[in-house]
Formats: C-alpha cells, structure tokens, sequence
C-alpha cells in the first residue's frame, strides 16, 4: 500500500530519488530547502554530492560536488556520516582516517580535528554524526563504543558509552541523532538495538533486540526521530524501517514503495532500448519496489518526509508523515 | 622440534590456511584427531558475520564486474574464519566447479555458489551435484538455459560428465546426448537489468514445457529420466567414485597430474586413490566421512610439503600468520590482486576445467609475486603475528645456527634441505645476527624479519 494508516498516524508514499549518478550512496542530511548532501564512499573516488530533491518526482538535480580521495585536507578515505550546522556547514566523519572533516555549503574546506586514539576529542573509525540546536556535534566513535560530544571546531566535552550490552553500553555505535530536546539516540549496532540518552549522556531507555520481528533488529544503521517523537529505525540486514510512537512502541514497518521509476532511473531505461526490453521480461517488478539494505534514514521536519537512504538500489525513497489527511468513503 | 607439532601444522596447511605457532600449540594439547574433528565440523564454531565486511565495504553487496575484485569478500572471510577447513572446501569445489565471471558478469551470482559450497562442501556429494545443476552460474556458465526439448545444449551434459564425476574415456558421445536431453528445461528465471538500480539474483526454474520427456537410454539405463534420476546413475558409477577420489587427492594430499591426463596417466598413489573411492562409495559420497579418512590416514601424514602452495594458500596464509587482518581495511582490494597476479584470479577461472595446480602453479613472474608478497609482510614487524614470531626467535636463540633453526620451526616446521639451511646460515653468521648478541631489540627484529625474508624466499618455501 502507498498510503497506510496506522496508530493515528498517516504516511502516504511520495517518491524516490536516485539512479547512476549516486552510487555508492551510504547516507545523507538535510541541507536548506530541498538540499541534501549525499555522502557518495566509492573505492575509488568518495564525495559529498549536494542535490535538490523537489517536492514532485522530477525536481531533482545534482548541485555540486566537493571532497575526493586522499588523507591530505579537504580529502576522504572512509567517509562515513555526514551533518550540518545552522550555518549549513557540512562535517564529514571519516572511519579510516579517525577525523572530522569541515566544508562550507559551497564545498571549500575549512578545518578539520580528530586523529586516531581513545582520549578525548580522538576517535576510532568514527561514523555517524548529529548536530543539536546548538551546533555541538555529537560523533559515534564507533572502535571506542563511545558517544563523543563536541564543539564545532572539535573541543570535546562529554563521552558516554563503553563497550557492552547493558544499559548504556553500546557495541559498534552507527547512526545517531538528536531530538528538539536534546536527547540522543543511537543506532547501537552490533546490540541490534536502539538506545536512548538524555542531553547529559544518562541512559534513557533501549529498545529492540536481535531479531526480524517487532521490536527486533538485525544490524540497525541509523535511527530518526520526528517533531512527534515517533522514532525511526532503519534496520539493515531485515531490509526494513520500522517505525516506533516515543514510548517506544511499535507502530509500523516500511519496506520500500518504489513503484515509480525515479527521473534518472526512467531517462536510463528509456535510452537503452535493451534494458528496457530486459525489463519487461521478468515475471515481477515488485523487487524494485523493495529496500535492498537500506542504510540510513532522515526526518525532515519542515516537509515532515521521512528520507530512506536504499544505497544498493542508488536512491532515496520518500515518505510524507501527513496531518491532513481525509480517507476517501470506501465503497467508492 | 616435536614430529607431533610438525604433523599438526601439516594438517593445518592443508585442511586449514596454516595456523600460528600459538594456535599449532593449542592444537597439539587437544590432539591430532580432535583437530580433524574440530576442523570437520564448521558448526562448532562462530560463523564469521560478513556483515562487519559489508558495514564498511556496502558495495560489495553485488559488486560490478569492471574492476574485477568482487572476490574480496571471500577473501576476508578466508582470512577470519575459524572453520578454516569449509572454506578450503569451497576453494576445493570452486576448482572443480570452476565457473567465472568472465562469462556470467555477475559476481554476486558465482559468490551465491561459493556461499553452496559452504553450505553443502562437506555433505552428500548428491546434494551438492544437484545444487551445483540448479545454480544459476552454472546454468549460465555452461548454456543449460539454452537447453531446449527441440534443441538440446550439450554443453553442460558433457562437462558433467567430463569434469564434475566421472572423467572422459568412461562415457560415450550417445550418453552425452541422452544426459543433456535430460536436463532440458533446467533453467532459470530472467533478471532484472543490472543497469539502472544495481544487480539482481537469479533463480533456478523447471520449465516443464522445454523439457524432453522421451526415453533416454545412459550408460546402459533406459527410462523417462529428468536431470536427477541422471545424477544418480553417474552416482553409481566406480568411475564416479575414482574421480572424485583422484581430486580430493590432488587438492589435499600431493599435486597429481594436470585432470586432461588422468585418463592416460594412472594416480601416483593409486592405493590411496583407491582407498578414498571405495570410502565414498562405502558412505554413499559422504564427503565428512571421507575427508576423516583422509585426513587420518597414514598417507596423508606421509606427504608433508609433497605439494606447491596455490596462491590463495600463499595470500591467506601469510595474512592469517602476521595479524591485523582481522578489521575491515582498503588493503583487502590489494590483497585480492595479490592472488590475482599469481595466477589465481578467485571467481574467474580460465576456463571450465579449472586452474592447472602443482609446479604449474610457478613461473617466473608468479614465483617473484609470491615472494614479493610475502616477503614483504613478514617485514612488517609491527604485525603481532611476526611480532610474537620474532620475539619467540629472539628468545630462543644465541648463536646464528640456533636462530635460523628457531625460525624454520616458528615458521612451520619447515623441512629445509641442508644446503639451504647452510645458506641461511653463512648469512646469519655473516652479519652477526642471532638473538642475544647485545643489539638493541628494533635492530635484532630487523635483523631477523630479514632472515625471514630469506626464508620465504626459497624453494621450500613454496610447499605445503
């Protein structure tokens, strides 16, 4: 179904975004307006590859690029999360050179901090990265099982997280993100869970475990939180997001809704005469439709549109969370 | 050294891709046969999560064919396996099973074969013969989807035949015929264009419509036969058994004759050949029961470094014995290249008979790549595996004929000729390197990852 409600809640399928140009996508965050910044690792050549993704299928453009592969300034390895600031400032993780790398909205390069270790303001293979209200940056510090909280020119202030499995304790920390009221939660990756904390690092609550069940992940990469505190998880290895109400029960699992080829996606099937006949031939297109390990997952609350970022299909599948809603009789 | 630590460390080479000292030693307390146990039964241990791989290597999920390294994710699983014998089995089938990327471009699909072979490897060869006639690599890789009632495909018939039971001169051209018409309508699903959303499985489908339901009369049996009542009559046959038994032979006990002249050329052991096809026949091709034999066998202990190492041997072994392999890097591209350049590109062999082994493994510029390769990581004494190696070394030894002897049996055992030893020697005796001489200890470990060097250098080496 496109359009499912569920818990008083309506998510209505919008659209997808994505084709050749984006391979290699692992994550994204939201710029102004419609911008995105994409975080394209490739073994070659990884960047960050700014674009417009519109309101309606076929608004989107690629704006610009800026990053490329080498350890000097303004490079990358293994980029692995990317944020941006109120200034829309982009920081860039990058889990095998342990630092943080700083960009202006345009691309230029402006700083980068970290460095390889376990003290403070140090990381070990860094990914995901959230920044508040404040423009303090919070970096999963992923080999240390440590959630590090920074100022934006990389002045620790407060870690929390060692490894483990109880409450608190965090193995292989991911995605995260920061809620409007400060609280952080975290994508706790090899606990297949999600974990809670408030704006001091205090433990909050934890939730799922390993599994395909509700309730229950398999590798979770990234969790989104939207204005509601409806919280969503996106659940790698199950090929789903699952959606939870800010008790933390469950309201719903998406599986992906591309029925719709994206622009760049159609323009390519169109001019190859092949592909498109090789498309035509297989017995069902429903495959397409579905997440193939999607990787991270975004809430955008001025469009309040959930962003699923599907990195081995090259797209991003978008949901509108809609408050207006009227069910049409259902007998029409 | 302790014959009984040398004895494990062979099982370890061929069942395995070799073990630290550590681990040989750990080995040894549990015994010979509980490690054959140990190593037969992958169950037994932590599988390893190729997810950690994919976590930071996501686009080796289906990885595209251009660069041509879509085999590094079996690469590291080789690497950090701790059932290091399912892996060698797939390595083993994936020989005789040969099926490359060259033709079927994808990837991912003959990595699906691989992920088979580690799951059927050590079971009934029946299951894995069928899998094998179901997987859609192959299907593609020989034309089986090209195998029609009204026009029949021969070419997966024949390789069944030639090179996957029984081995030519035991068959004739008419059983050839009867066996691809039994395999008509063995095909499988069209995919999804790889081009405009990433790549897509394949699946085995039975089209019954395309398959020829006359009588077919194979190796001496008439009937109505489908692809599996063929598969079970090839199973009955002696030959069957000799085939197989003369490959289990050749991959784990000593390099026989390239398979084009087995036909002409009978095993050089062929008591023990004879003793591994009667086992398979006895256990209805139970390939556990047999690797147990095998293993435990007198003749197996007897042909210690009786065969040249293939390079994925040289690759991961030297790996797994230096350390810090075990975390994702870009370095696993290298390293896959690596086996690459010495003449084992995995996932693409050169052809449906499989890569050529033994001496022909060795050539001028493949034999430089190996020692190149391993030379150079022995040198990287900040690995913990040479780390350890070098301190046991250092420890061990005063003089430099007490160092060189320290370190052909940290490496192995190694059974050096004495020739060699005595080369190694007049160089450890030459430049004073020994382990207590009173240099600084960044000196005597360079001194010594030199010697090392020296070692993997030589011929011997180059057997397992």
């Amino acid at each position: 179904m496109l359009t499912r409600i569920v818990a008083d809640r309506v998510y209505d399928y919008s659209h997808v975004v994505g084709g050749r140009q984006i391979t290699g996508m692992l994550t994204l965050t939201l710029g102004q307006d419609d911008d995105v910044f994409v975080l394209l690792r490739r073994p070659q050549n990884s960047n960050i590859t700014k674009i417009t993704i519109g309101q309606t299928p076929g608004d989107e453009e690629i704006l610009t690029q800026f990053g490329t592969r080498g350890a000097g300034g303004g490079e990358f390895m293994w980029p692995a999360g990317v944020a941006v600031d109120s200034d829309e400032n982009v920081y860039v993780t990058d889990e095998w050179l342990h630092r943080v790398s700083v960009f202006d909205k345009d691309g230029a390069f402006l700083r980068m901090f970290g460095g390889p270790g376990s003290g403070p303001g140090q990381f070990n293979r860094p990914s995901g990265i959230a920044i508040d209200d404040n423009d303090d940056l919070y970096v999963s510090d992923t080999l240390n099982h440590r959630v590090q909280k920074l100022d934006k020119f990389g002045n620790p202030s407060i870690a929390f997280g060692q490894r483990g499995d109880g409450d608190g304790e965090l193995n292989a920390p991911w995605g995260l993100t920061v809620d409007s009221c400060g609280c952080v939660y975290v994508a706790d990756h090899k606990n297949h869970r999600i974990q809670k904390f408030d704006a001091d690092g205090e433990f909050v609550f934890r939730l799922g475990e390993l599994g395909d069940g509700e309730m229950q992940f398999d590798h979770p990469t990234d969790v989104a939180v939207d204005p509601e505190g409806d919280i969503y998880v996106c659940d790698w290895v199950n090929n789903r997001v699952q959606a939870y109400d800010a008790d933390a029960n469950y309201i719903t699992t998406f599986s992906g809704d591309a029925q719709e080829l994206s622009k760049w996606q159609h323009e390519y099937v169109l001019s190859n005469p092949d592909v498109y006949k090789a498309r035509r031939r297989v017995y069902s297109l429903e495959p397409e439709w579905r997440f193939a390990l999607p990787m991270a997952v975004k809430f955008d609350p001025v469009k309040s549109r959930l962003l699923v970022v599907d990195p081995q299909r090259w797209r991003i599948q978008i949901y509108n969370k809609l408050d207006n809603y009227d069910d049409p009789q259902f007998n029409i | 050294m302790s014959s009984d630590l040398a004895m494990i460390a062979h099982l370890m080479r061929r069942a395995g891709f070799g073990a630290s000292r550590e681990e040989l030693e750990r080995r040894l307390a549990v015994g010979y046969e509980e490690t054959v146990e140990d190593l037969l039964h992958p169950e037994w241990q932590e599988p390893v999560d190729i997810y950690e791989f994919l976590r930071y290597h996501h686009l080796q999920w289906k990885p595209g064919t251009l660069g041509g390294i879509g085999q590094v994710s079996w690469v590291w699983r080789m690497i950090n396996t701790n059932a290091p014998l399912q892996e060698k089995m797939c390595l083993f089938w994936h020989q005789i099973f040969a099926t490359g990327v060259s033709k079927v471009d994808h990837y991912d699909e003959i990595t699906d074969m691989i992920d088979m072979f580690r799951e059927k490897g050590m079971g009934k060869y029946r299951d894995l013969l069928l899998a094998v006639a179901k997987n859609p690599a192959m299907l593609f890789w020989l034309d089986n989807n090209e195998n029609h009632a009204t026009a029949v495909n021969e070419n997966w018939g024949r390789e069944l035949l030639e090179l996957f039971s029984m081995g030519v001169s035991n068959y004739t051209e008419d059983d050839v015929r009867e066996c691809s018409r039994a395999f008509t309508g063995w095909t499988m699903t069209p995919k999804l264009p790889r081009f405009h959303m990433g790549r897509w499985d394949w699946y085995f489908e039975y089209r019954e419509d395309d398959h020829d339901h006359g009588d077919k009369t194979f190796l001496g049996e008439t009937g109505d036969f489908n692809g599996e009542d063929i598969i079970d009559i090839i199973l009955k046959q002696p030959a069957t058994a000799r085939f197989v038994a003369r490959h289990l032979y050749n991959f784990f006990v000593a390099d026989e004759v390239q398979v084009p002249a087995w036909p002409v050329t009978p095993p050089g052991d062929p008591e023990s050949v004879d003793f591994l096809a009667n086992a398979l026949m006895e256990t209805d091709y139970d390939i556990r029961a047999v690797l147990r034999m095998l293993f435990n066998s007198d003749f197996f202990k007897a042909a210690q470094f009786r065969k040249v190492k293939n390079p994925t041997e040289v690759v991961i072994s030297t790996l797994r014995m230096a350390g810090d392999a075990e975390l994702p890097t870009p370095d696993i591209y290298a390293w896959a290249n690596h086996i690459t350049y010495m003449g084992q590109e995995l996932l693409n062999p050169p052809s449906v008979e499989g890569w050529h082994s033994g001496v022909e493994w060795i050539n001028s510029g493949a034999l430089m790549k190996r020692t190149n390769f391993v030379a150079d990581m022995v040198n990287e004494t900040d690995r913990p595996g040479i780390r350890r190696l070098i301190e046991r070394a250092q420890a061990e030894s005063t003089t430099p004929e007490a160092l060189v002897d320290a370190c052909l049996d940290l490496m192995g055992p190694l059974q050096f000729n004495e020739s060699t030893r005595a080369e190694l020697v007049a160089h450890a005796v030459q430049n004073g390197v020994c382990g207590g001489n009173g240099k600084s200890n960044a000196e005597s470990a360079r001194e010594i990852a030199e010697l090392l060097q020296l070692i993997v250098s030589t011929r011997e080496y180059m057997f397992a």
